[in-house]
């Protein structure tokens, strides 16, 4: 039972929490709240006046450039600036590429290990910031669109609705998180590290001179960075491995708070939408659909993980022999021989332990993954890599269909893309002119639709297949078999998701520009993966804020008897039906080869 | 567009002096004057003042007379935080684990209960036949090549061995070199699944270990020679073994004392591992204070169990301690181990 008490307790919370914070957003999003004089004067600087759809995406766009060039510099100047105690050098410049790109479009897949590459400054100047902004970009695009739904006369102004969303939502909330994560225990200094000469002294053992090492230990301002990092849904770990390092989530009870904190927005944008759209019980319809899928990854995630054995370490009776061709082989095959292996004495009660830290709870690390990627956070308090093969899939899934409650605002549009195209396929069905808030959706909403909705499955799929394909691919696999397509189909679904989470073992890490031996393949990483950041970010937010633009445009058809009801429970199946059918079965073929095929066996694979 | 350049600009101007500097300076103010303790790292002094490390932060320990952590990916680096990243199919995963369990792993019941099957690995090692045929070295360099060409790259002296191997098999490796027209000048790495299998035909019951030898002016030499005990073949052979004997049963030994962290620098075992690990601390701490070992036990299993904890008091998992605190009192209370 304390396994399935962690999971409820954090669903039930931030479900109870996600009403008044609703209600809250829309109140500011409609800018019924008067700031006081002096914030109003930076609201007033900022405003540019009213602006229609082309205006609001090009401002949008504008703000996304310079945010590159600041980070860019940021990290391209990283050794010339203050707070870098331990003398960093400069990352190479793919890797910069790849890091700016994807912390800007709240994606936060790293190719670096943030312990290991970055000073203080560039945590703060560059992580932070973009924790903030990146966060609020996406949160605006949903704003727009239930603005051009309502067919308001304008969309608001772009800059004013940044403004609002840092100042009035994110920063007090972090703040005040920031101090119980600090009280928890995470380190809010400047200091780069402190040396420690260990209790056992040379237990780290001797330097060259015959000196006990000292162990070195990482710190920083923790408290600052990870309530943001969690609350934009960000997930860019300060240490490599993120939410799992003592520091970056020191205590049980900052581990449920980083749960919480990063599905909050995303539950309260769902809220939002129905109260801006004034069809509350609409998006009470749309929330019960992604909390029935919320819910049914994470049974999966710690079904398969924490109430399972690791099946590396059981008894799997029976030897086989494979025949695979090879070119070097005598004969054209290599014979791949797989000894039965029996049970070894491991008390795994506790389930998968491998790449678990023991302070959260039980079922914490598999309920953290599920929900990481359902959210589109992407921290991660457990190494997905040795997730249980079968468990792997919940993660996996959460990306791919990537409207489970999803990333700041963006969850909410895919969700809405799903919806019109279910809405447009049910209408064809019956023969019915298919209409979405008495608005007739027509060729073109569908056109643009479809495109945003394909444009994740091909940034996932053609990657996956070319690099499993090559050397650049392979050469990164760290795991042997089904496992190692497994790591190179994650990379690409967390950064066609704006994810950020990873099978860690891949090898794409660059590190700094002089290294001498990076990951051989770490270049054409940094740039493919970048790319499909770019474009699965910015396509499915512009796409879409056209075609509620052109729907809001249209005349409100009135309610009638033949008008499909989008606030019924017939309405909500519609709506799963589409997002399983559309969404999982694009990705079948995957799973197939990935996570299943590595279930089914054998285990281990080889030697 | 000019515009939108210039509120551009505006926005990312307030916003970095708000959220990078405002915001942090104000947690910063708050850790340093109200928390200083955690803000600072949560790190802890020894008996001489000096910093030992971070109740957060894993750390390593050899000694018997201290509680171990849970292995770690990262080396207990405090600077490089890193998981195994092994997949469950990987066999280095199942590898690493039966390596760590040969030499402390006992027997459940029977006759034997409680005592090391190290022996029995041995000497079942030595009658060199697994699953019913000869020769086990050369059936396990020929079911894990990569074992087998990590065994030469772990040390030059595994290497230096090979390549002295070499010189005296040169038909071998002529033949080796006939099969592999790929590579003319093989690499001691490379012969490694040749040189496993031509070591077991010459030496059953026999693996490549290092021995130290003291001549008699007291000089201590260490070569690699074949030798048919040590911990070398309960480790490596223990998981060939177990296969071999499938159905002894086994005591269990806890999860998290085999398996490596999320971060390598886990700093809490569970109260289950502690106390599997309680009998050679309490013997090792009885012996250096040369004091009564049921006494010693008992005073260490009431320190355990006063700090023990569970995440939510229990709701949401099991008991843990923190090994740096206990045995930073252990150290404490009985001086420092011999």
């Amino acid at each position: 039972m304390t396994i399935w008490a962690l999971p409820i307790a954090i669903l039930i919370t931030t479900t109870i929490l996600a009403f008044p914070l609703s209600r809250y957003l829309a109140w500011i999003m409609d800018g019924k709240y008067r700031a006081p004089r002096a914030l109003r004067w930076f609201e007033d600087r900022l405003n540019s006046g009213t602006q229609d759809w082309k205006l609001y995406v090009g401002s949008m766009l504008v703000f996304n450039t310079l945010l590159f060039i600041f980070g860019f510099l940021v990290l391209a100047l990283q050794p010339l600036m203050p707070l870098n105690g331990d003398g960093k050098g400069m990352l190479a410049p793919s890797t910069i590429f790849h890091s700016v790109v994807s912390f800007m479009t709240n994606t936060d897949l790293q190719h670096y290990s943030g312990d290991q590459h970055l000073s203080n400054f560039s945590q703060i100047f560059f992580g932070l910031s973009n924790f903030f902004l990146s966060a609020s970009i996406g949160f605006c695009g949903l704003v727009a669109i239930i603005r051009a739904f309502r067919s308001d006369t304008h969309l608001g102004n772009f800059f004013v609705d940044m403004w609002r969303v840092v100042v009035y939502m994110f920063l007090p909330i972090a703040f005040i998180l920031g101090i119980v994560f600090v009280q928890q225990g995470s380190p809010m200094t400047f200091e780069s590290s402190v040396q420690v000469s260990t209790l056992e002294r040379g237990a780290m053992g001797t330097t060259e001179k015959g000196e006990p090492k000292q162990q070195s230990v990482v710190v920083g301002p923790l408290a600052a960075f990870v309530p943001m990092k969690q609350l934009g849904t960000n997930g860019g770990g300060f240490f490599g491995m993120n939410s799992a390092h003592p520091f970056e989530n020191p205590t049980a009870l900052t581990n449920f708070l980083s749960c919480v904190a990063m599905m909050l927005f995303p539950f309260g944008l769902v809220l939002m939408f129905g109260r801006m759209l004034k069809r509350l019980r609409h998006s009470y319809v749309i929330f019960s659909v992604m909390m029935v899928l919320m819910i049914g990854t994470v049974i999966w995630a710690v079904y398969y993980d924490a109430l399972q054995p690791n099946p590396g370490l059981t008894s799997h009776p029976l030897a086989q022999t494979y025949e695979v061709p090879s070119a070097t082989a005598p004969g054209g095959k290599r014979v791949v021989p797989v000894p039965a292996v029996a049970g070894l004495p491991v008390d795994q009660h506790l389930g998968n332990l491998e790449g678990k830290e023991m302070r959260f709870g039980t079922s914490a690390g598999a309920t953290f993954a599920a929900l990481t990627v359902d959210v589109t956070d992407g921290a991660v308090n457990a190494e997905h890599d040795s997730l249980n093969p079968i468990a792997a899939l919940s993660p996996m899934v959460g990306m791919w269909l990537n409207c489970i409650f999803g990333g700041k605002g963006v969850g909410m549009i895919n969700m809405l893309l799903y919806m019109i195209i279910g809405i447009f396929v049910a209408g064809m069905m019956v023969g019915r002119t298919p209409e979405y808030l008495g608005k007739k959706i027509g060729g073109r909403e569908a056109k643009l639709a479809l495109i945003a909705l394909l444009v994740h499955p091909l940034m996932i799929l053609f990657p996956t297949g070319f690099f499993a394909a090559t050397d650049w691919g392979l050469k990164a696999e760290s795991n042997p078999g089904a496992h190692g397509f497994s790591q190179i189909a994650y990379q690409f679904s967390s950064a066609s998701a704006n994810n950020g989470s990873a099978f860690d073992g891949l090898g794409v890490t660059n590190g700094f520009a002089n290294n001498p031996a990076p990951a051989p393949e770490a270049v054409p990483w940094d740039i493919v993966t970048g790319i499909v950041i770019i474009v699965s970010r910015f396509l499915p937010i512009i796409a879409p804020i056209a075609m509620a633009a052109y729907l809001g445009a249209k005349k409100s058809a009135p309610f009638g008897l033949g008008t499909l009801r989008d606030d019924t429970a017939t309405f909500g199946f519609l709506l799963l039906g589409t997002v399983l059918i559309i969404g999982a079965l694009l990705f079948l073929p995957v799973a197939a080869l990935g996570p299943l095929a590595e279930h089914l066996g054998p285990i281990p694979f080889g030697g | 567009m000019s515009k939108s350049i210039a509120k551009s600009l505006w926005l990312l101007l307030f916003a970095v002096v708000l959220c990078c500097v405002v915001y942090p300076l104000a947690l910063w103010a708050i850790g340093q004057s109200v928390f200083p303790f955690q803000a600072n790292g949560s790190i802890v002094k020894g008996q001489d003042g000096a910093p030992v490390g971070s109740l957060l932060i894993a750390q390593p320990f050899t000694k018997d007379e201290y509680f171990q952590p849970r292995p770690s990916a990262a080396s207990y680096n405090g600077a490089a935080s890193s998981s195994s990243a092994l997949a469950a199919s990987n066999y280095a995963l199942r590898n690493r684990v039966a390596t760590t369990l040969g030499p402390i792993v006992r027997y459940k019941d029977g006759s034997n209960a409680g005592k090391l099957v190290a022996p029995d690995i041995e000497r079942w090692f030595q009658q060199d036949r697994f699953q019913g045929n000869p020769s086990i070295v050369l059936q396990w360099a020929d079911a894990h090549n990569s074992l087998a060409q990590a065994w030469v790259a772990a040390d030059t002296t595994h290497a230096g061995y090979v390549t002295d191997w070499t010189k005296s098999h040169v038909s071998v490796v002529a033949q080796f070199v006939k099969a592999n027209p790929g590579t003319p000048q093989p690499q001691p790495s490379d012969l490694a699944v040749v040189f496993f299998e031509t070591f077991s035909r010459e030496n059953p019951g026999k693996f490549p270990s290092a021995v130290t030898h003291t001549d008699s002016a007291g000089k201590s030499t260490t070569a690699i020679e074949p030798v048919n005990g040590g911990t070398d073949i309960q480790s490596t052979f223990f998981d060939m073994w177990r296969t071999d004997h499938a159905d002894v049963p086994l005591q269990d030994l806890p999860g998290d004392m085999l398996t490596t962290s999320g971060s390598g620098l886990d700093p809490h075992i569970t109260l289950q591992n502690a106390e599997y690990q309680l009998d050679r601390v309490a013997a090792k701490w009885a012996a250096d204070t040369k004091r009564d070992a049921p006494d010693v036990r008992a005073e260490i299993g009431k320190l355990l169990n006063e700090k023990a904890f569970a995440p939510f008091n229990g709701i949401a998992g099991e008991k843990l301690i923190n090994v740096l605190e206990v045995n930073l009192q252990l150290r404490n209370r009985y001086g420092a181990p011999s």
